[in-house]
């Protein structure tokens, strides 16, 4: 039983990339407004329908995947603007019923639209397998774990080596203070979300690479990636990372040495677990939530 | 006086023993006969409305000849979204106020189940592709499966993987559902009782997007074959993750799954030649002249909306034809004035009925309600072609 532990590891990895990104997408629009999007699982689910149409009209996946991304950041900045600022100082409760009913309805759209069928994205790559000694590893492993790196290590330097990381974190220790030496917070915040939609976007699209398109893809990204944030750390970019790493390997073994049932209910599982005994998770520091 | 009163009571008694129908002619017009048709028209369910508007093509089939009995069909569509409290939301709508003569479709078994006691005791008849078996077993005087269900599907699975006497130890991968127990329950037992061997049953949920916990577990464990009781997603993962483990094991999926959208979506020829194998509902091949005036019947008589986006009608359809086929010749056996009473009854009398589709002659009787029993399997074989078996190996002529 224990020789298939390091394909389990290998294959959580690969798995915990994915929801590595979507715990940091969640992230970056919590860190910038202290609001966790409980819509963000349609945003995911929105960027790989965007791709789909996109690729539709022709393009090669690199353009539609940005137009994408690019389209999603927009959809993401005009939620925050019109839909989260004009209640943004009122009851916690009221801006995650928004964030709720927001993605809701974005689902209802895509049911409309693509409820009766079942469509899939074309892959950029072929379907390859490689061996690494007694480990399978496929080109869509690569090809996520790639991009997903990629993209991590550019928003590390974004946000640890810029004036505008430096922006993000201003904002996310004080937003009064921000707002007093001069900075739009309103402006800001748009952005980030808009940011973080374009990062769930891209989730969505690199799941779309091995999954069929289904209006209902989102609702398991926002628990795994809410599971991947907690145990990280609210508001830690690289606890989302190993928070979603993980989580993705924790599944595996679970699942494989105890019981199927478990891949399913691990992330519930470490929710609670970390809520009750570490609530700031692994690398977050204590700090009110607003949901 | 005395034997008045004797009479009197004796219909009082006739008239409470009765079954509370609150109307035995109700959707019954001297022009129309009035039927309620609800399925998942919305939500994540929404790719099994094909079980819904293949029936609907045959009816409208039927009213371009002119009807039954000079009456035409009416349906009314009802969106239950595959959830139970939509359902039994939109049933009660169907039965109280549309006032339908009876309800075909309901392709999601949890509704079904969740209507049964409204159908049972207003009377209403039913007539779908739900496969789960404790809808029409024990009898309801007005429930029919004239297609198959979970316990015909699970035998034939079984049956069919235990015709290669090479696989003796079978692996079940399944939701931990209702759906999936009704096919993998009878596949498990059929196994045992054959001299078989269940090697472990292994959960995978709706949602899943990831195989390799279960495709390592089917490996470890030396399983020889694997039941499938997945839906068409999940089912595809499974066979993705297999192939990319090199697991050889052969799979038989339930009837969750479309054969050919899955083999397509798979997406990769060597993870399904002479490995994926479904139980096949159908007398031959879709696509074939067998099968060719559905297929003209569905193009002809569905709308735009009611057909794929893209290519030819789908399994789906095909397999809820038999509904409506069934439907119409009871109301053609039931005569010019058609009750609820008469029309069951007409069921029951169907013996030996060829539909046209399905692989079995549907036969149905007062202490029977389920039509159809034997079935073949479709799979394709190592050059990729799809074939029809009636056992392993030996291709269905």
């Amino acid at each position: 039983m224990l020789a298939v532990l390091p394909q389990l590891v290998v294959s959580g990895i690969a798995t915990g990339m994915l929801y590595a990104l979507i715990a940091l997408s969640l992230t970056v629009g919590y860190r910038a407004t202290t609001v966790v999007n409980f819509g963000h699982g349609e945003m995911v689910m929105a960027g790989a329908y965007a791709l789909f149409v996109f690729a539709g009209f022709g393009l090669s996946f690199a353009p539609a995947l940005i137009l994408a991304l690019g389209l999603l950041f927009l959809w993401g900045a005009l939620t925050q603007r019109v839909f989260m600022r004009p209640i943004i100082s009122g009851p916690h409760l009221s801006l995650a019923m928004m964030a709720l009913a927001i993605g809701y309805a974005m689902r209802g759209g895509a049911r409309l639209r693509w409820g009766s069928e079942v469509v899939t994205l074309t892959r950029p790559y072929s379907q390859d397998v490689f061996m690494l000694g007694p480990m399978v590893v496929t080109m869509d492993d690569l090809a996520i774990s790639g991009f997903v790196l990629v993209l991590m290590g550019s928003l590390s330097i974004l946000f640890y080596l810029t004036p505008v990381g430096r922006l993000v974190q201003a904002v996310f220790q004080s937003q009064r203070g921000a707002a007093l030496v001069g900075l739009n917070v309103h402006a800001f915040h748009a952005m980030m979300w808009g940011v973080g939609a374009a990062l769930g976007a891209a989730g969505g699209a690199l799941l779309g690479l091995f999954l069929p398109l289904s209006p209902d893809m989102g609702v398991w990204t926002l628990v795994r990636g809410f599971a991947a944030m907690t145990l990280g750390g609210f508001g830690s970019f690289h606890g989302a990372v190993i928070g979603g790493l993980l989580l993705g390997v924790m599944e595996k073994l679970l699942g494989f040495y105890i019981n199927t049932v478990f891949i399913d209910i691990t992330a519930y599982l470490i929710t609670i677990l970390v809520l009750l005994i570490r609530p700031a998770g692994l690398f977050g520091r204590q700090t009110v939530v607003r949901i | 006086m005395r034997l008045t009163k004797i009479f009197l009571t004796v219909a009082a008694a006739v008239a409470t023993a009765s079954p509370a129908f609150a109307d035995n002619m109700q959707g019954i017009t001297d022009k129309t006969i009035k039927i309620g048709n609800m399925g998942p028209f919305s939500g994540e369910a929404a790719v099994f409305n094909p079980l819904n508007y293949g029936p609907e093509a045959y009816l409208r089939y039927i009213n371009a000849q002119g009807g039954v009995h000079g009456r035409k069909f009416e349906t009314v569509f009802a969106d239950d979204a595959c959830n139970e409290a939509k359902g039994i939301a939109a049933a009660r709508k169907l039965i109280y106020e549309d006032k339908v003569f009876m309800l075909m479709g309901v392709p999601c078994s949890g509704v079904a189940m969740a209507i049964k006691p409204m159908l049972e005791k207003e009377g209403i008849p039913w007539v779908g592709p739900a496969a789960n078996p404790k809808l029409t077993r024990p009898t309801v005087p007005a429930m029919f499966h004239v297609t198959y269900t979970g316990i015909e599907s699970g035998q034939a699975m079984a049956g069919f993987a235990m015709s290669n006497p090479a696989l003796k130890k079978i692996a079940i991968v399944e939701h931990s559902n209702d759906w999936a127990h009704g096919y993998c329950n009878p596949a498990s037992e059929y196994i045992k009782s054959h001299g078989g061997e269940v090697l472990e049953r292994i959960a995978m949920e709706r949602g899943s997007t990831d195989g390799t916990t279960q495709a390592l577990k089917i490996k470890s464990i030396g399983a020889q074959a694997v039941m499938g009781c997945l839906y068409q997603q999940e089912l595809i993962i499974l066979l993705r993750d297999m192939q990319k483990f090199g697991v050889t094991a052969p799979v038989i999926g339930a009837l969750g799954a479309d054969f050919d959208q899955t083999v397509q979506q798979v997406n990769n020829p060597a993870a399904v030649r002479d490995k994926f194998f479904q139980p096949y509902q159908f007398k031959a091949k879709i696509g074939t002249p067998a099968l060719k005036e559905f297929e003209d019947m569905f193009t002809k008589y569905l709308t735009k909306d009611e057909l794929p986006k893209a290519g030819p009608p789908t399994n789906f359809y095909y397999f809820g034809i038999p509904v409506a086929i069934v439907t119409v010749e009871a109301f053609k056996r039931a005569g010019a004035s058609p009750s609820r009473e008469k029309w069951i009854a007409a069921m029951e009398s169907i013996k030996d009925f060829d539909t046209g589709v399905l692989a079995d002659k549907i036969n149905l009787s007062k202490d029977n309600h389920v039509g159809v029993q034997r079935m073949f399997a479709v799979g394709l074989d190592k050059d990729g072609k799809q074939t029809i078996y009636s056992s392993w190996g030996k291709a269905q002529n």
